[in-house]
């Protein structure tokens, strides 16, 4: 994984800008608990095959959740939600799911054999990688997905991705180290990265940058006179 | 470079994140063009040799400007910028410096090709790349700062040349090197990796979100845009 440190890094920034009034020490506390929360799913790994970037990093999670606000919140004429936490609560909350697709979810799919996107709807690990650009040469390019047609049939394949199932695939981490079916005589090494590579290190200050900003900027107009 | 596009959305997370109430399109566009400023350096370097990630990716420009600013709005005894734009042109101007910083400086030094960061006082190219891990078996790795290194900066980072040694290509100047050339291939990228996709989508969502709960936020307490903002409500 991109590590904890780099999700909460990219979630303080996403979140100076959308808590808004909602910005406070308990809002980022909660943020944090929901950013570290999906991790958790490296210790089902004993349990179930490929259970990392599974279970906590599936995007059904957070649809369902959001289906589930909305519904009860907006459409219902008395939310069960709303009477039992304060408006601010909900704002939160959707920030938090936010976050945690943008900042959670969509940095894992980008890094090593990405994340199983639809599970349990469907079991396939998808990996988030390419490039975009315009050539004076090809025009635009893009190789993020692998559009293919077949010469002979002219039918279309399209691989937006795809890396394996959780049968096929493991994603190392600090409570699997390496993929249990591979058999090395080695030492176990688990390792707890901060940042594997600059951009990561870069969105972890970004992220300290903004809530030093926040800290130090004034609130408005009016409290500056 | 990083590319322009995924530092002007960088700019716009930025934006987003200070600007706090000074937040609207106006105020956004300031803040991205900002992002996107250090970048047209290499322009520049079409006349003047490796200006390409140097002359504007400079820490002494967004430096100067800095004291200028402090200088302003809080040394002197009436400030300037406050008088003519009140403290929404205080708040706009700090943010843009810092989004020059830290989304048009900073990510070509963390994640493109480098940035000359004091130059022309002393002319080397910083890249900071690395890892930094806890390992069971190996302890804290950590290879982002590199102290007494060989290298001709004198910032404790990894530097891959000077403006002599090391040409930046950019779809603007494919060879880096003084002169127009016309018959080459010129690729410009707008993302190069997964993570920068990753980030100009959420820059696209966060403005997309912030724009929307403004206007709602707008409609609740009867606020109505005009073009001419002087108009007295009637």
């Amino acid at each position: 994984m991109p590590s904890t440190v780099v999700h909460a890094g990219f979630a303080l920034l996403l979140a100076a800008g959308l808590l808004g009034d909602d910005y406070d020490r308990r809002a980022l506390a909660v943020l944090l608990v929901a950013v570290v929360l999906p991790e958790v799913d490296s210790f089902l790994g004993p349990i179930m095959s490929g259970a990392h970037r599974t279970v906590g990093h599936t995007l059904v999670v957070p649809a369902v959740v959001a289906l589930a606000l909305y519904y009860d919140t907006r459409v219902r004429e008395r939310s069960a939600v709303r009477a039992r936490i304060a408006d601010r609560w909900v704002a939160v909350a959707w920030v938090v799911l936010f976050v945690h697709v943008f900042a959670h979810v969509a940095l894992d799919w980008t890094h090593l054999d990405g994340v199983n996107l639809l599970w349990p709807l469907r079991d396939q690990f998808f990996a988030l990688d390419g490039e975009l650009f315009v050539s004076t040469a090809d025009g635009v390019v893009q190789t993020f997905v692998d559009v293919r047609v077949d010469p002979k049939t002219g039918t279309r394949q399209i691989d937006p991705g795809g890396t394996g199932t959780t049968e096929t695939v493991h994603i190392d981490n600090p409570v699997e180290p390496r993929d249990p079916e591979a058999e090395i005589e080695e030492p176990v090494d688990r390792r707890f990265p901060v940042a594997n590579a600059g951009w990561r290190l870069y969105l972890i200050g970004l992220g300290l940058f903004a809530l030093v900003a926040r800290r130090v900027q004034g609130d408005g107009p009016e409290a500056e006179r | 470079m990083a590319p322009t596009l995924v530092d002007a959305a960088l700019g716009a997370l930025v934006a987003a994140a200070l600007l706090g109430p000074a937040f609207d399109r106006r105020s956004v566009a300031v803040v991205v063009a900002a992002a996107v400023v250090p970048d047209l350096d290499a322009v520049a370097s079409l006349a003047v040799p490796g200006a390409t990630n140097a002359l504007g990716h400079t820490l002494l420009i967004p430096l100067a400007a800095g004291v200028v600013l402090y200088w302003d709005t809080a040394v002197r005894a009436s400030s300037r910028l406050r008088a003519r734009a009140g403290w929404r042109g205080v708040r706009v101007a700090w943010v843009a410096l810092a989004s020059f910083v830290v989304a048009g400086i900073g990510s070509d030094l963390f994640a493109g090709a480098g940035a000359n960061l004091l130059y022309p006082l002393q002319d080397a190219y910083y890249v900071v790349d690395g890892r930094f891990v806890f390992s069971t078996q190996e302890g804290v790795v950590q290879t982002f700062v590199a102290a007494g290194g060989e290298g001709p900066g004198i910032l404790p980072f990894e530097s891959p040349g000077t403006t002599a040694t090391y040409p930046i290509e950019t779809w603007v100047n494919p060879d880096g090197r003084p002169g127009i050339s016309i018959e080459v291939d010129r690729e410009a990228h707008l993302v190069r990796s997964g993570w920068q996709l990753v980030v100009v989508a959420v820059a696209a969502a966060t403005l997309g979100v912030r724009t929307l709960v403004g206007a709602r936020i707008d409609e609740a307490i009867g606020v109505v845009e005009t073009d001419e903002g002087t108009e007295v409500d009637r």
